[in-house]
């Protein structure tokens, strides 16, 4: 049973300056990853779909930088930690012209014991927000870390 | 293609790309990665890796496109995607995309695709499960 303050679960312990959004870092975003979709590439032609304009791919969500302090807040249990994944909530379309927020908060903490040994999960939810206070997108990226 | 059209069992994929180190490093450069074990090899064998590897951002982009060229233009969206990076990704490979739909529930339009990346050797790099909501 690993061992942390309960106190923190939960506790938002970063909020982030607004990040805007162009159009030009969605279409770089969309170079780097090969995306064609006219939805996320073509602003004639995403203006006849769904969303009447270009959107930015779902995963766009997962490119804003956690806050300056963001590590240090990041429980450690034994040697360095790593990305071990994450899990996404797409809620709303990000467009060009938004300002996104990130709000961080350790979600959870669990052990697992593998094969290789017992492994400590630390889960950072982070919640980003329009301009408008809209929620667009939850991401909880688990860090593993071995004792 | 609307949710009735939606199969346990169907295939997603295989989709076959190619990673250059030169893409790899524009990702990383454009999401301000500065981190040497994604723009060059002899940075990533410092870090104890056998060279550069993928952002695992770029990993989850890789398979949310997967994804998102599969709804193309049905009324559909992907509302969550969760992702395990099990074996870093290294570019100039050529790495498949491939998943299948593992559940569907006719109450709220969605299904569920695992979904993976995989290596040369058919090694899974990067496996995960996506949700898709159809609105038809």
């Amino acid at each position: 049973m690993v061992d942390f303050d309960p106190a923190i679960i939960n506790k938002t312990f970063e909020t982030t300056e607004p990040v805007p959004v162009s159009r030009d870092r969605i279409a770089k975003f969309c170079e780097a990853i090969g995306e064609t979709n006219p939805l996320f590439t073509d602003d004639e032609g995403a203006k006849k779909g769904p969303y009447g304009g270009v959107i930015a791919p779902p995963s766009f969500a997962t490119t804003f930088r956690n806050g300056r302090h963001f590590f240090e807040h990041v429980p450690r249990f034994g040697r360095r930690g790593f990305d071990a994944g994450k899990d996404v909530e797409f809620v709303a379309p990000i467009r060009p012209g938004d300002e996104i927020t990130l709000s961080s908060a350790v979600k959870e903490i669990y052990d697992k014991t593998g094969r290789s040994g017992t492994m400590v999960f630390v889960v950072i939810r982070s919640t980003l927000r329009n301009q408008q206070g809209e929620i667009v997108a939850h991401i909880d990226h688990r860090f593993m870390n071995r004792p | 293609m609307k949710f009735a059209d939606v199969q346990i069992g169907s295939a997603i994929g295989p989709e076959e790309i190619f990673i250059s180190k030169d893409q790899t490093r524009m990702y990383a450069r454009s999401n301000h990665l500065d981190a040497a074990r994604f723009t060059d090899d002899e940075g990533a064998k410092k870090e104890g890796l056998p060279g550069m590897i993928l952002p695992g951002n770029m990993s989850l982009a890789l398979l949310t496109k997967l994804v998102t060229d599969w709804i193309a233009d049905n009324p559909a969206r992907m509302v969550r995607l969760g992702t395990t990076y099990r074996v870093p990704v290294q570019p100039d490979h050529t790495l498949t995309l491939q998943g299948f739909i593992t559940n569907t529930y006719p109450e709220t339009k969605q299904c569920e695709i695992d979904i993976w990346i995989e290596n040369e050797e058919a090694e899974r790099l990067v496996t995960g499960t996506a949700t898709v909501e159809f609105s038809q």
